[in-house]
């Protein structure tokens, strides 16, 4: 008796190990499908496949062609079924009321994977993920303080990414009027609404004019700092830094520093419109 | 003839095979499915199964005085407990690996998370944990790594509880049904803190030791007296005692099993103890007057007795003292049915301890014989003795109590005489 137990034992130790091994050895190069290289697959397109003979179903975004293993199922058929053809979510991490479906059938699953699931115009759909669409509460939910992006550049004093507007005025007359938009801390684009000095609107004026090479030089602030993060706008109380020639107009001078001024000011007015 | 199968072993199959057949139902059949459906069918039943032995083997060591006997006494009711124990160790291994082997039809990957989820999928890591639990506490008893001191034996045998908490948390998580479980589980884990908690308190019974007897060397009686209610036991029965004199070398607080050698209407508990090990060897020098608790009887040494028929005893070593126990209650009581001849086997007359008080009483009653069989003169004892002795050695039920190897050299003697095993009756007691 003692030697059979012993001997089941290191039998059931080795194969067990065994498994694992060849296991380990075998499925080393199978990752999680990324889901970039999954084909699009639209809730319409996912209704066409609703009954026994071709069952799709759309799990956590992810699309699955379970068909072949709706007859396998522990269940009886029209349990698996019911759910053919739909965002079936819900179903799988209700196995019995709030138990989900084990690992093991998880692994399983991926080996039905066909698609993500994707709306109209294709962008994944959101539906398909539960904290987003939560049937109880129409309202988004709070986000939780440890994902929310806005919260935590807000903490910091970091700008939010959106829509700004800002002014330099100077005696009661608008000289610079700038919008921009930031995204992740740097320039997406800037724009003059309005450019002036002693009654010469710069954005007027056309190749030739006298003043032109100004509004070229403030075209080139405008380029050059798309891409660049806020802080570069400091470059402009040195605007050769940031322009090609600034000695090689006419008696034009630019000053820098009212455009900084203008987006300062826009800064400190806050998001104008969210993105 | 043997009277199998006992009552308890009824109710023990039943108990086994109940979660089982309700669970049946829920589990189909595998049929045509394939090696993939077979081996999850293995795998689920032998859980089942593994669980209820688990649940069981801890239930029947609960060692109430008087319910072993409804397995045949507490020396085969502890190879049930044995057996149960290893079937179900054996079968949580065939259950797991079925499981994990059933999954590999689906893919590799799958079987291994069948069997390694992630963690928080609690209840497979119950069912792993408790198989630790398993091979901690059973690894000693099946020899593994050599065997360990009895007393550090029976402490690691305790991480059984453990055991038996992380496969009830396995299955209830898991199992279909939780009734049963709760019901196996409840009284597997009573059992265990009847044993372990409870009956210390309240099911021992204090003596006082009145005299402490040497027979030979190595061997003594201890004479008891109750201090309270004493045991009421039978011929033959033995009993965990506990000795609590602080002198001791060793065995101070620890329970032992000894075999009762006084007759069941002795006023004193006389029991005989031959040095074998260290509580025994210590004991030999215990202190009258200081106190032992006594827990039992238990036992049926001569439960299978059939009083019309004549008997053969064949006793050597201290395994001579449920003979003495026997003939003491011979000589109060006289004898109840057919006749007894006892053959004392001993080394020489030096170690033939309670001898003379066995001839005595083979003097004063009819129909009661004793002969001695000394090895060093006669060598080892053969079929020509014992049919000079008692020609008719081969119609009797006999009763055997001896060392091991004295045990079988004598099954071995009989059987060649054609006698049937059934007629054959012992109770060893070993690592109890």
């Amino acid at each position: 008796m003692n030697k059979i137990a012993y001997t089941a034992f290191i039998a059931f130790v080795a194969s067990v190990l065994t498994l694992v091994s060849v296991s380990a050895l075998s499925g080393a190069d199978r990752d999680a499908a990324a889901d970039e290289a999954l084909g699009p697959i639209t809730l319409e397109e996912l209704a066409e496949h609703d009954n026994a003979e071709s069952c799709w179903k759309a799990i956590h975004g992810r699309v699955y062609d379970i068909t072949d293993y709706v007859p396998r199922h522990p269940t009886d058929e029209a349990v698996i079924l019911e759910w053919c053809g739909r965002e079936s979510t819900a179903g799988w991490d209700n196995k019995r009321p709030g138990v989900p479906h084990s690992p093991r059938a998880a692994t399983l699953l991926e080996d039905y994977l066909i698609g993500r699931l994707v709306d109209e115009r294709g962008e994944p759909e959101l539906a398909a993920n539960p904290a987003v669409e939560s049937p109880d509460d129409g309202v988004s939910r709070a986000q939780s303080p440890a994902a929310d992006e806005r919260l935590h550049r807000a903490m910091l004093g970091l700008p939010q990414d959106g829509h700004y507007r800002g002014v330099f005025i100077d005696r009661g007359v608008i000289q610079v009027n700038v919008t921009f938009d930031l995204r992740d801390g740097r320039f997406e684009s800037i724009d003059y609404r309005h450019l002036a000095y002693r009654d010469v609107d710069y954005l007027t004026l056309a190749e030739g004019d006298d003043l032109h090479p100004v509004r070229v030089q403030h075209e080139q602030i405008a380029e050059r700092l798309v891409g660049e993060p806020v802080t570069a706008i400091f470059a402009l109380y040195e605007p050769e830094r940031v322009v090609d020639d600034i000695d090689g107009f006419s008696g034009a001078t630019l000053r820098g520093a009212k455009v900084i001024s203008a987006i300062r000011d826009g800064l400190n007015r806050g998001v104008y419109s969210w993105p | 003839m043997r009277r199998y199968p006992k009552p308890g072993d009824i109710a023990l199959v039943v108990a086994l095979l109940v979660p089982l057949v309700v669970a049946l139902p829920r589990l189909g059949w595998p049929g045509a499915e394939g090696a993939g459906a077979w081996l999850g069918w293995i795998g689920r039943t032998t859980g089942i199964l593994g669980l209820a032995m688990l649940l069981l083997a801890a239930a029947v060591s609960i060692r109430l005085p008087g319910m072993d006997r409804w397995f045949g006494g507490l020396a085969r009711l502890w190879h049930l407990h044995h057996w149960l124990g290893f079937g179900a160790f054996i079968l949580v291994m065939i259950h797991a690996l079925a499981l994990g082997l059933a999954a590999v039809s689906l893919s590799l990957e799958v079987a291994v998370v069948t069997l390694f989820p992630p963690l928080s999928h609690a209840a497979v890591w119950f069912g792993w944990l408790a198989w630790l639990a398993m091979v901690i506490f059973l690894a000693p008893t099946f020899d593994f790594f050599g065997r360990p001191h009895y007393q550090r034996w029976k402490r690691l045998h305790l991480v059984s509880a453990a055991a038996l908490v992380l496969g009830l948390g396995h299955a209830l998580l898991l199992a279909g049904e939780t009734a049963l479980w709760w019901l196996l589980g409840l009284a597997g884990l009573a059992a265990i803190a009847w044993r372990k908690l409870v009956s210390p308190r309240v099911a021992r019974h204090a003596y006082r030791i009145e005299t402490v007897t040497p027979l030979a060397r190595g061997v003594v009686e201890l004479v008891l007296a109750p201090e309270g209610k004493g045991i009421e036991h039978e011929a033959g029965q033995f009993v965990y005692l506990t000795p609590l004199d602080e002198t001791l070398t060793a065995g101070h607080g620890e329970e032992h099993p000894y075999t009762i050698a006084s007759a069941p209407g002795d006023a004193r508990l006389r029991i005989g103890i031959k040095d074998l090990g260290d509580a025994s060897h210590a004991l030999l020098g215990v202190t009258p007057g200081t106190r032992v608790l006594v827990e039992g009887p238990y036992g049926e040494f001569y439960g299978r007795r059939f009083p019309e028929r004549d008997r053969l005893w064949l006793g050597g070593g201290i395994g001579i003292t449920p003979f003495v126990g026997g003939a003491r209650e011979i000589a109060e009581r006289g004898l109840a049915g057919g006749r007894v001849h006892l053959v004392y086997l001993a080394n020489g007359p030096d170690r033939a301890y309670y001898l003379d008080e066995l001839e005595a009483i083979g003097a004063r009653v009819e129909g009661f014989t004793v002969t001695p069989h000394f090895y060093r003169e006669l060598g080892p004892l053969t079929e020509a003795f014992l049919r000079e002795h008692c020609s008719d050695f081969t119609e009797r039920e006999i009763y055997l109590c001896g060392p091991p190897a004295m045990n079988a050299f004598l099954k071995r003697l009989l059987a060649d005489q054609g006698i049937p095993a059934s007629r054959l009756h012992s109770e060893v007691f070993d690592f109890l």
